[in-house]
């Protein structure tokens, strides 16, 4: 069948979502989704028709229980599956081996204008399998007034054309906050408004080519480092 | 209560944001997604579902998909709550497949360990005090202000949708309960949601427009 025949997509689609499709069928069309757009596309489309119906039905409360499970079993992964957002303790330990270097750098990055002296970050890399990142850290440089970073990486680092790195500022708690894309590892970024408040680290992933498409990181951490303001 | 047709899109504007946190591991914005979503959702698979106990089983692992699947989430492409709808819905509806296949076991009294008396309570009401799937489709049509579009559909064609989306009933069970041909039952559906396409696509850009 050619399931990029919009109007087949579409009949398929709205059979799927309705609930009709059963059994095989149904798997049958779940595995097809991936690799057919029309299909998607359709099923989302009648997804945000039908949906909202269910607006109509009174909501009921389910007992505590569920939750209490749910958390559970959220623990049982959170220990089995250490995410690259927990492996970021490790590497901001790791980052004050890399506070001599840090000191050696200031001095080619302090702005002798300004009043107060500019927080330097080293973003170490956390070695992110087939990353294209060098094991050479990235120097980020804060402006005294808090306006303006400068990163630059220690030695040239290659990534492949369709990936950049983002850059992040991590607060303690809450999502991380897109500073801006790097290319090359290297860029002039602006601090607009309190993008750091509450931020202890600077983080690099591996993002699309332009930046994460969601506002969230969505790849490897291959650089980080811990600073406070 | 009935929520105005508007509050879905207007849902879907916080449940974006506690998404995105979820998605990076944020556990108190996805508890808070879960208190704002879990009611919802729930009556959403006791309509495929009626079993309490099974529903709130399907109602763990929706959340648990939802925790793993929060990163991918695309708001630009789906409302929050459609897309948690959807998902409830399709579990709900892969329980119903499974169901077939085991034997079905119910006990006769709750246990009285782990579980109170007013889950029991509840499942008695959804149950028996629920409204029909002709009630539920005319209430959603009303707060959609899809009402002329229903109009247009036959009765048969009317009640084989609600059958089919507010029952989570496939083709041949639709059939089967209003004693008509497969066939027949089959092009109902196709030709009121053929019907119901363009009614529905400016409910949703009103709800939109409303929800900016």
């Amino acid at each position: 069948m050619d399931y990029s025949r919009i109007d087949l997509a579409d009949a398929l689609a709205a059979d799927y979502v309705i609930g009709t499709m059963r059994g095989g069928a149904r798997r049958r069309f779940e595995s097809l989704l991936p690799a057919h757009p029309a299909l998607r596309e359709a099923t989302l489309a009648w997804s945000e028709r039908l949906m909202p119906l269910t607006a109509a039905l009174a909501p009921v409360e389910p007992s505590g229980d569920v939750w209490r499970r749910i958390s559970d079993r959220l623990d049982r992964r959170k220990s089995v599956v250490a995410g690259a957002w927990q492996r970021l303790s490790f590497w901001r330990g790791l980052t004050a081996f890399a506070s001599v270097a840090a000191i050696a750098l200031a001095g080619l990055l302090v702005n002798p204008r300004a009043v107060a002296p500019p927080i330097v970050v080293v973003l170490a890399a956390t070695g992110a399998a087939a990353s294209g990142a060098t094991a050479a850290p990235i120097v980020a440089s804060i402006s005294g007034d808090g306006t303006t970073l400068v990163a630059r990486p220690i030695a040239p680092v290659a990534l492949r054309p369709d990936r950049s790195f983002e850059l992040w500022a991590v607060p303690t708690q809450g999502a991380p906050r897109s500073l801006g894309v790097l290319p090359g590892g290297s860029g002039v970024v602006a601090l607009r408004g309190k993008v750091l408040a509450g931020a202890d680290t600077l983080a690099v992933t591996i993002e699309p080519a332009g930046g994460s498409p969601t506002g969230a990181p969505t790849g490897p951490i291959v650089y980080a480092g811990k600073f406070s303001l | 209560m009935l929520k105005p047709p508007a509050d879905w899109t207007e849902r879907s504007h916080d449940l974006s944001r506690l998404l995105a946190r979820a998605g990076l591991g944020d556990r108190a914005a996805f508890a808070t997604l879960y208190e704002r979503t879990s009611p919802h959702l729930l009556a959403v698979v006791l309509r495929i579902n009626r079993d309490r106990a099974q529903a709130e089983d399907i109602l763990q692992e929706v959340y648990v998909n939802v925790w793993r699947a929060a990163s991918s989430f695309d708001a630009a492409q789906s409302q929050p709550l459609t897309w948690l709808t959807s998902i409830a819905r399709n579990r709900a509806i892969d329980s119903l497949r499974r169901l077939q296949t085991q034997p079905q076991i119910r006990a006769a009294a709750p246990s009285s360990e782990g579980r109170d008396s007013e889950d029991d309570d509840v499942y008695d009401t959804v149950a028996d005090e629920s409204p029909g799937p002709l009630d539920l489709l005319s209430r959603a049509a009303e707060a959609r202000s899809l009402a002329a579009c229903m109009d247009k559909l036959s009765p048969s064609q009317r009640q084989s949708v609600a059958l089919a989306f507010f029952q989570g009933l496939s083709h041949a069970e639709v059939a089967r309960q209003m004693r008509e041909p497969l066939g027949t039952v089959k092009s109902w559906v196709r030709r009121s949601l053929a019907t119901l396409k363009t009614c529905l696509d400016a409910a949703l850009q009103r709800g939109i427009e409303r929800g900016d």
